[in-house]
């Protein structure tokens, strides 16, 4: 299992993109994987939210034909944070301050995306010919 | 620190000089887009420059929410208000949040950071595009010259400083010293302390205390020679959870579950306690003593929330294989199925089946679900609200002894 590729993904996104403050990957049903946030945010419990909002939307986006979800934003007054799929395995959450620019974020987060996919993906193939 | 002295993206600034110079030959409206890091907009209007947007500087709105003179919801209430647009300015003054002169101080403020913090990073391109919509445009723009005059001369400044930082790359930590150390710094100073813990830049740092970018890079420039801060050396931690090899594709919504789930999977034991549950049910639903290899039909296919073998870990099985079951269900012919205490009916009566069309759509509430049924009961011949008030009217004070 590589943590420390993505460890290095996650790095990489927090320093391409200005705005933002941290990132999180976690399973699709909550379990944490990695964080690289603050000590001010309790990472376990970002990672369970965000699999319990990304689950709404992703039942929303299929009550109402809207396809398969992509992403969802959620805005305050102080930033933004944003939940993505990562396939069917899992997610990434980035947390933003009131500077990012969203359509760079989204533009430089889908190569991030593949990435982190392919190295998990990657990790429990291997895993399960073990 | 020599590297921000060479630092200038000398080619940037020429690209942006050059396309502002055009800009103001021209005369032209629009918006100029510079791209790189972070890169920003340049508002025209005629030639001038009304605004600059930059993801590397906080613009008029975090200034007036992060620095307290408005409150989150106090800026809520302004959006609110018809014609507030994206920047509430005649909302601002009129509820004396702040006055006229104030707030184009505050806009010209965030124009000119932003063109310094563009300048400070690297510029790859600028576009220039039709007009777009600046978010807080002063009335008088400025012209483009003055403009990168005043941002080079705040770089020149920031490299004469023995320890000069970058906005965008230095992250700093506080030394070791005692407290009655920090209780002789500045306040401003105190709170930078506070905020430097390894992970924000001093663009980050600006925007979480609502100061200019500008002027926090200085201030951390000047704590870094005199020791309050060092760079932080080792990188950021990253927290590790579960192991990537847990990971298992997430359990499919369950809409879809009574179709792909045939009676083939279902253990026979299970099947023969299901049936003889239903044989036993007072609505006498139609039931055929269906092998392992038929299916049965749909109302009898989809499982009781609470059946056995409805329970999945989530995230750690494959949905799709059959899970066993904790405990077995007594058969018809098992002995011991008489000395087991009375087990609740827990047949799936045709209210509890979803229909599989019906549960592709928004889910719809059935009434008497929540239990509520008041207002599904039939009308009450109760007095009306007319009613009671001419009732009312009829109550002579005599006869209520007041």
């Amino acid at each position: 299992m590589d943590h420390e590729a993505l460890a290095r993904e996650m790095r990489g996104l927090r320093e391409q993109v200005t705005g933002i403050t941290d990132t999180a990957v976690a399973a699709a049903d909550g379990l944490l994987i990695a964080a690289d946030t603050a000590e001010t945010i309790d990472a376990e419990g970002l990672a369970a939210i965000a699999a319990a909002g990304l689950g709404i939307a992703r039942r929303a986006a299929e009550a109402t034909g809207r396809g398969t979800l992509r992403k969802t934003v959620a805005y305050g007054s102080h930033g933004c944070a944003a939940f993505y799929a990562v396939g069917d395995t899992a997610l990434m959450v980035v947390l933003g301050d009131e500077g990012i620019d969203l359509d760079r974020l989204h533009q430089e987060t889908q190569p991030a995306l593949r990435r982190i996919g392919a190295l998990l993906s990657v990790t429990a193939t291997a895993d399960r010919k073990a | 620190m020599a590297a921000i002295r060479d630092s200038l993206d000398r080619d940037g600034y020429e690209r942006l000089s050059r396309a502002l110079a055009d800009v103001a030959v021209d005369s032209r409206t629009g918006e100029l887009r510079v791209s790189g890091r972070p890169g920003g907009v340049f508002h025209f209007r005629d030639g001038l420059v009304v605004a600059v947007e930059s993801p590397g500087a906080p613009g008029p709105e975090v200034l007036l929410l992060r620095s307290g003179r408005v409150s989150g919801e106090q800026w809520a209430e302004l959006m609110r208000e018809p014609g507030a647009g994206r920047w509430p300015e005649a909302g601002l003054v009129g509820h004396g949040y702040a006055g006229a002169i104030q707030l184009r101080i505050v806009c010209m403020m965030a124009m000119q950071d932003a063109v310094f913090a563009i300048l400070a990073g690297r510029v790859e391109d600028c576009e220039l595009l039709d007009e777009g919509r600046p978010l807080a445009p002063v009335p008088h723009g400025e012209t483009p010259v003055r403009l990168l005059q005043e941002a080079t001369r705040k770089l020149a400044a920031l490299a004469a400083l023995p320890r000069p930082v970058r906005p965008d790359r230095a992250r700093l930590v506080p030394t070791p010293q005692s407290d009655d150390v920090v209780r002789l710094l500045p306040a401003s100073q105190q709170e930078l302390l506070a905020q430097a813990d390894g992970r924000r830049t001093a663009r980050d740092i600006a925007f979480r205390t609502g100061r200019s970018v500008y002027t926090v890079t200085v201030e951390m420039s000047r704590m870094l020679q005199e020791g309050h801060l060092a760079f932080h050396t080792g990188g950021t931690t990253v927290t590790r959870g579960v192991p990537v090899a847990g990971v298992r594709p997430r359990v499919p919504s369950p809409p879809a579950a009574p179709e792909s789930r045939s009676a083939g999977q279902l253990p026979p034991r299970v099947l023969s306690a299901l049936e003889s549950a239903l044989t036993m049910s007072p609505q006498e639903t139609p039931v055929s003593s269906t092998g392992p290899q038929e299916p049965p039909p749909p109302p009898t296919v989809a499982p009781h929330p609470r059946a056995p073998d409805s329970i999945h870990a989530v995230g750690t099985g494959t949905p799709d294989a059959p899970t066993q079951a904790p405990y077995a269900l007594p058969t018809p012919d098992d002995p011991a199925r008489d000395s087991l205490p009375p087990v609740p009916d827990t047949t799936p009566t045709p209210a509890d089946v979803p229909d599989p069309a019906e549960s592709r759509s928004l889910p719809r509430r059935r009434p008497g679900v929540s239990g509520i049924t008041e207002t599904l009961g039939p009308g009450r011949n109760g007095t009306s609200w007319k009613g009671f008030f001419r009732l009312r009217s009829r109550i002579r004070p005599s006869e209520t002894g007041v």
